[in-house]
């Protein structure tokens, strides 16, 4: 009796710190959500206000131009990324010294702290002593002296290049993962009937990498969706609003003016989309498997 | 149809030697062989003639054109490989259409050459499915359909049945040996099973270390090889090779006497296939010893005797019976050979006839 119960006692330390540490700040945020709490004015939550913090998000246009700045980030950023690490992939899948070397030194811009990534480039892009501002005026004349961060659109470029750059190489990674799974047969059988080389990546080798690629494209979209270190370090969310993603913008309602009642409903917002995604995704991975494996 | 010419071809990979220089000539039409242990060099001397891997050095004709330059697709030749090489993501319709579909043949005349060749290997019903929707067998045979859909010149086929389980393999085996008479296109077949190598091939060409050792008939190869390597690896159960010396005119071994037609020497092997031995008991018998172990294969019994060192093996009737250690006499049957090698070397030192 005592011994059948003994494995539920020892999960329970486990148990506690699971609870303590995820489950009840999940839960805790879920009900602020849906209560006023303006933290320069209690330190504890104050009454409930229905579902008040989530019809103001629905109105107020800081926040949809936050889900708008998000989805053009998140959409322009998969894309480059997932197609820049294919490309790569299919560089680098040959064996040989130097594509050994160009694979060890390609896993650097990912061993880098993204906060850093974003220092960095505010440093490179200044239109006084960056290093590439300078670099691209001195080759191209008609770009002296371009204000990079200073422009909405050409912020959100470089914002979304510094993701670009610190993602492709580990998409390029899983991206050879997959590749070396494919039979080298299929390639060669496609080679004597008489497929081009371009044919034989189209037709026969990225259909077979259509799973991949479509994690890849997963993790890279929930990673985009929290997009928040290169804004705070790099653009500030400038200039105006224009590179102020959903994450920074939570962040700023919660920790800058204090309503932990709104940020609250605007994080579940967020964890909402990112739940849609990932079941939409998975979704498509299962009738994908379904279709491989039937 | 064509013949295919090896010339003085090499291939190193780095400073390892996989295949080194030798030549070969592949008939028009005939079912070429290479037959040998793993590892061998036979796929890679079968992706040479495919154009998958480069050549070191030397030529590969084709109708006497040189080809060594040419890309595989040029070359007239469809291949079969080990685990199939299908299109995963495409039914076995578009599998077997794709190489129709790069040459530009017309949609109805693909749909036409596509059901005909299905039928010839019995896919007609599976056309809609899926690779992953078929058995080892069937999979084959879309491979195989996928080949011959071309109609090319020449086949490559790299240890096509290996993947499949015994007793499919000889259906296969069968049906690839119908389909060859069938088409009469010049095949070049690599596989290390023996069996598939006899039955199949109008000649083998036997493989060891990249080099051949001996091309010839199966008939040929298997009456009289080469070497000692050839002696050991063709035919099963396998020739027994039995180490001894000559002295006065007779092979001498624990047990063995068999009179010779050679000069006084030490480090000589004297084979002869179980087969062409039977049991006697005679105890004047040219080989003798104890009685190891009887293996009833169905249609014959395997008996093996031990004496000292020696161990020789019979295929005796599949109703005989004997105490294992009671003495036991081997006699050869009339029109037997004995083979004679050098051990050292493991060349043929020439046969007698009994
Ligand atoms: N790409 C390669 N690089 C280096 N060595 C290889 C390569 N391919 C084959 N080899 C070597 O060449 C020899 C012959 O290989 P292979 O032709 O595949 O043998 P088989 O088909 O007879 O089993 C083997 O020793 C193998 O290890
Ligand atoms: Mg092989």
């Amino acid at each position: 009796m005592k011994d059948r119960l003994l494995p539920y006692w020892l999960l329970i330390p486990a148990f506690i710190i699971v609870l303590a540490t995820t489950i009840y700040p999940l839960a805790y945020s879920f009900i602020t959500s849906f209560r006023d709490w303006d933290l320069t004015e209690s330190r504890r939550p104050g009454g409930f206000v229905g579902v008040e913090n989530y019809a103001y998000a629905a109105s107020e246009s800081a926040f949809l131009n936050s889900l708008w700045v998000t989805t053009v980030f998140v959409v322009t950023s998969v894309i480059l990324t997932v197609i820049l690490a294919v490309a790569l992939a299919l560089l680098l899948r040959r064996t040989g010294p130097m594509h050994t070397f160009t694979r060890i030194i390609l896993i650097l811009p990912f061993a880098m702290s993204p906060a850093l990534i974003g220092v960095s480039y505010r440093f490179m892009f200044n239109p006084e002593f960056g290093v590439l501002a300078q670099g691209l005026g001195a080759v191209f004349p008609a770009l002296q002296g371009v204000p990079w961060l200073a422009d909405p659109l050409l912020a959100m470029g470089i914002l979304v290049l510094t993701d670009v750059w610190h993602w492709t190489p580990y998409m390029t990674f899983m991206c050879l993962g997959g590749l070396a799974s494919i039979p080298r047969e299929t390639e060669e059988a496609a080679r004597i009937d008489g497929a081009s080389n371009l044919r034989i990546i189209f037709g026969i080798i990225l259909p077979q990498m259509r799973g991949v690629i479509l994690v890849m494209a997963v993790l890279k979209t929930i990673f985009a969706l929290k997009m928040f270190d290169q804004v705070v370090t790099l653009t500030g969310g400038g200039p105006g609003t224009s590179t102020e993603t959903l994450a920074y913008f939570i962040f700023n309602v919660g920790f800058r003016w204090f309503d932990m009642g709104y940020a609250s409903a605007l994080a579940w917002i967020l964890t909402a989309i990112m739940m849609f995604i990932s079941i939409w995704y998975v979704r498509m991975l299962l009738s994908e498997r379904k279709m491989a494996t039937a | 149809m064509a013949e295919v010419r090896l010339v003085d071809i090499e291939k190193k990979y780095g400073s390892f030697l996989a295949v080194p220089k030798q030549s070969l000539t592949i008939h028009d039409g005939e079912f070429l062989v290479l037959l040998g242990p793993s590892g061998c060099g036979k796929t890679t001397t079968m992706r040479m003639i495919a154009g998958l891997e480069d050549i070191t050095s030397g030529d590969i004709m084709i109708r006497e054109e040189r080809i060594n330059d040419k890309p595989p697709k040029d070359r007239d030749i469809a291949m079969v490989f080990q685990n199939y090489g299908l299109y995963p993501h495409m039914t076995v319709r578009q599998n077997i259409e794709y190489p129709l579909k790069l040459r530009g043949i017309a949609k109805a005349a693909r749909t036409k050459r596509v059901q005909e060749t299905a039928d010839k290997v019995e896919l007609g019903a599976l056309l809609d499915r899926r690779p992953s929707e078929l058995s080892g067998g069937q999979r084959q045979r879309v491979a195989l359909a996928r080949a011959i859909v071309r109609t090319p010149s020449i086949f490559l086929m790299d240890e096509p049945l290996s993947n499949l389980d015994a007793k499919l393999r000889v259906t296969m085996r069968a049906e690839l040996k119908h389909l060859h008479h069938e088409l009469g296109v010049t095949t070049v077949y690599v596989t290390h099973d023996q069996m598939e190598a006899m039955t199949l091939a109008t000649r083998v060409a036997v493989m060891r270390e990249g080099r051949i050792v001996q091309l010839d008939t199966p008939k040929k190869i298997y009456a009289e090889p080469a070497d000692l390597f050839v002696a050991g690896f063709i035919g099963s159960p396998s020739m027994n090779l039995i180490d001894g010396k000559v002295s006065d005119g007779v092979f001498r071994a624990d047990g063995v006497n068999v009179p010779v037609d050679l000069p006084n020497r030490d480090g000589v092997v004297l084979g002869i296939r179980p087969e062409e031995l039977e049991i006697t008991d005679d105890a004047t018998a040219p080989i003798g010893g104890q009685l190891y172990a009887l293996e009833l294969t169905g249609e014959s019994t395997l008996v093996t005797l031990r004496n000292g060192p020696v161990s020789a093996c019979a295929r005796g009737h599949a109703d005989f019976e004997a105490e294992i250690n009671s003495p036991c006499y081997l006699t050869p049957k009339p029109g037997a050979r004995f083979h004679l090698f050098d051990r050292a070397s493991g060349e043929r030192l020439d046969g007698v006839k009994h």
